[in-house]
């Protein structure tokens, strides 16, 4: 009987092994000894198959990392930090799948289609931790800013799985600091910089401070 | 060290990031001898301190931003208290306790990539703020079967940084010490090779354990015991040693009495290296010394080892203790052997580095000399760092003289000088004496 973790571990020695995606479903049922319903009952493509292992690995690293002992102390840039430590160290065990995956599509001005799925995964979990982020005040709340964080930290995630497919360092430590190297900018441009300082004494003076009648205005 | 810093929030590791940070510095410096001349204008009683000042400062927060081996220079550079000026050194000698640590979520990261578990799964108990840094890595408190640890942790990528932070700082080094770039060559390539050996954490644990069964006849000091199946490539496991640090004890106004004690320990521990192990824990600034509660000398830190080969071993102690120095002929052999006076030296030259080296070896013998020695004494210090900024200004000694092992074995012993010093200690000076092959001379 297939199951979904059946049907994923067959896909990805499938293509590992030939190099490509099964010429169709029908194939790929009757070389796994399953009928073709089996295989849509819970899949609808083998597009789909592929968002749904990404998105497995996203999901595992939530979970995990939130049953960690420090994960309660920890800030919002922390846990960012430990979620992306996490996401590599589990695709590190998928990462032939990762690059075929991720090789196969020409890179676009957007994300590859079989990100979808962790998309979703990823930016429920950047609203989560920005959100706690804002409530405690570690986060700087800017308007209309605000509301685009999560979109710098799904950039970030891309930025970063590109790095990490095309590093070759041993133990990817090159990886581990683009990491806090990039994750650390990031936040510290969610926090409250010099540059709010300033736009707030910008505004006053504007407001007060008769600035227009002295400059001869 | 409760008092909690700010996590530094960026560091520059590819060469590009730090080449920006080093050009900044480089600007700030140009901007603070702009202040000081525009200020002297009108004040030309001014003296350079407040100058040194600012770019020691500016060198120092570059410095410190950069981390690892940059940090390990600056280090090095507050070592030289005879080469730099005293603005630059006390601002250096901050380096020593404090440097930014790195985040928690990477301490967990470097665990799992060695040994598959979370810190909190390998030890009872694991403190993820960091006590110290130690330069190219951090200490973290922990605890295992009710024992304290220490855990030392790597920051990644200092390996591969060093050979490019060296490169950096070297037009810096010109800068403040004056010295040729084909002294510097020599200067820099011994520093990346010692360097490189303390990025290797398996080295470093062999090395402590043999090292401190080795010193373990010695009295009054104390060694950490190591946990070799905790450590790996990144991270060293050590028991946790009770202590203060040299500024810290000393600021608790201890008696003559016990810096006595302390100052012994270290003269031995030295000493003791030198002449029967012949290699040398080659890094004595203070922060690598505790001094407990029971005023025992804590050691922690065995990274940096200078072994001394034979050939440079017998003329250069040969010198020190015995009376070859008052033979001028017997003298001037050793001095070549040491490449301190060079094949192609006229007569001239012959006489003057003759008699400056046989100065220098004259003073620095002179502890040596009787079987006690006070330390405390500021006159002999004064001499020496006034022979040391005599020689620093003299043409002649722009350019390379002495053999490679001088750059660590002159830290080595300038550094133990320098602490006894601030000890204010006395000490037997006869404890552990040179001993040569051919015993005869």
């Amino acid at each position: 009987m297939a199951t979904i973790e059946s049907i994923q571990s067959a896909y990805i020695d499938y293509v590992l092994t030939k190099g490509e995606e099964p010429k169709s479903v029908y194939l790929f049922a009757k070389e796994n000894e399953m009928t073709e319903e089996e295989f849509y009952r819970f899949f609808g493509s083998f597009e789909a198959v592929e968002q749904n292992i990404w998105a497995d690995v996203a999901q595992k690293t939530v979970t995990e990392i939130k049953t960690q002992e420090v994960w309660p102390q920890y800030s919002s840039r922390e846990k960012a930090l430990s979620f992306f430590y996490s996401f590599f160290e589990l695709l590190k065990s998928s990462r032939s799948f990762a690059v075929y995956s991720l090789r196969k599509h020409h890179r676009m001005l957007s994300h590859p289609r079989v990100l979808d799925s962790l998309k979703v995964i990823v930016e429920n979990f950047a609203d989560d931790i920005i959100n706690q982020g804002l409530e405690s005040g570690e986060l700087a709340d800017r308007k209309f800013f605000a509301k685009r964080y999560k979109d710098a930290f799904w950039a970030q995630f891309g930025f970063i799985l590109n790095f990490w497919i095309d590093d070759n360092s041993t133990g990817f430590e090159k990886t581990d600091e683009a990491i806090e190297k990039g994750v650390n900018v990031t936040f510290d441009l969610f926090e409250r910089s010099p540059l709010d300082n300033l736009f707030e004494y910008g505004k006053f003076l504007a407001k007060n401070g008769n600035f227009k009648q002295k400059m001869g205005v | 060290m409760s008092e909690i810093r700010k996590e530094q929030n960026s560091i520059p590791t590819s060469k590009v990031e730090r080449s920006a940070k080093f050009v900044k510095t480089g600007f700030k410096i140009g901007g603070n001898y702009i202040k000081h001349y525009s200020k002297k204008l009108f004040n030309p009683d001014l003296d350079k301190t407040e100058l040194n000042e600012d770019n020691a400062t500016d060198i120092y927060d570059s410095l410190s931003e950069l981390k690892g081996s940059a940090l390990k220079v600056a280090q090095m550079l507050s070592m030289d208290k005879n080469l730099l000026p005293k603005a630059y050194t006390d601002k250096f000698a901050q380096s020593q306790y404090n440097a930014p640590p790195l985040s928690g979520p990477l301490i967990v990261q470097t665990f799992r990539k060695y040994f598959g578990k979370s810190p909190e799964q390998i030890y009872d108990k694991f403190n993820l703020k960091s006590n110290n840094a130690a330069s190219i890595g951090q200490v973290h408190q922990a605890e295992l079967n009710g024992k304290r640890l220490a855990v030392k942790i790597q920051y990644p990528g200092v390996g591969d940084s060093i050979s490019s932070d060296l490169k950096l700082v070297k037009p810096f080094a010109f800068r403040l010490l004056g010295m040729s770039e084909k002294e510097l060559d020599v200067y820099m390539k011994e520093v990346e090779e010692r360097l490189l050996e303390e990025t290797d954490y398996e080295l470093e644990v062999r090395r402590s354990v043999e090292f401190s069964n080795a010193c373990s006849v010695l009295n009054n000091i104390v060694f950490p015991e190591y946990y070799p199946e905790l450590s790996s490539k990144r991270i060293i496991t050590m028991s946790w040693i009770e202590g203060k640090h040299l500024r810290e004890f000393l600021e608790t106004n201890p008696s003559q009495e016990l810096r006595n004690q302390i100052g012994q320990a270290l003269w031995d521990f030295y000493n003791f290296q030198q002449h029967e192990l012949r290699a040398v824990h080659a890094d004595p600034h203070p922060g690598n010394f505790l001094i407990t509660p029971e005023g025992k000398l804590g050691i922690i830190d065995f990274g940096c080892i200078k072994e001394m080969p034979e050939d440079f071993y017998e003329p250069f102690f040969g010198l020190t203790s015995t009376d070859i120095l008052n033979d001028r002929e017997e003298t001037i052999k050793a001095f070549r052997e040491l490449e301190m006076i060079l094949p192609g030296d006229n007569e001239q030259q012959i006489d003057f580095f003759y008699r400056m080296y046989h100065q220098m070896i004259t003073l620095f013998a002179k502890p040596y000399l009787s079987s006690t020695f006070d330390f405390g004494q500021t006159s002999y210090f004064e001499e020496l760092y006034g022979f040391g900024e005599r020689i620093s200004k003299m043409p002649e000694f722009k350019q390379a003289r002495g053999v490679k092992h001088f750059i660590y074995v002159n830290r080595t012993n300038f550094g133990l000088y320098n602490i006894l010093h601030e000890l204010k200690a006395e000490v037997k000076t006869d404890t552990y004496k040179p001993h040569f092959a051919a015993d005869v001379i």
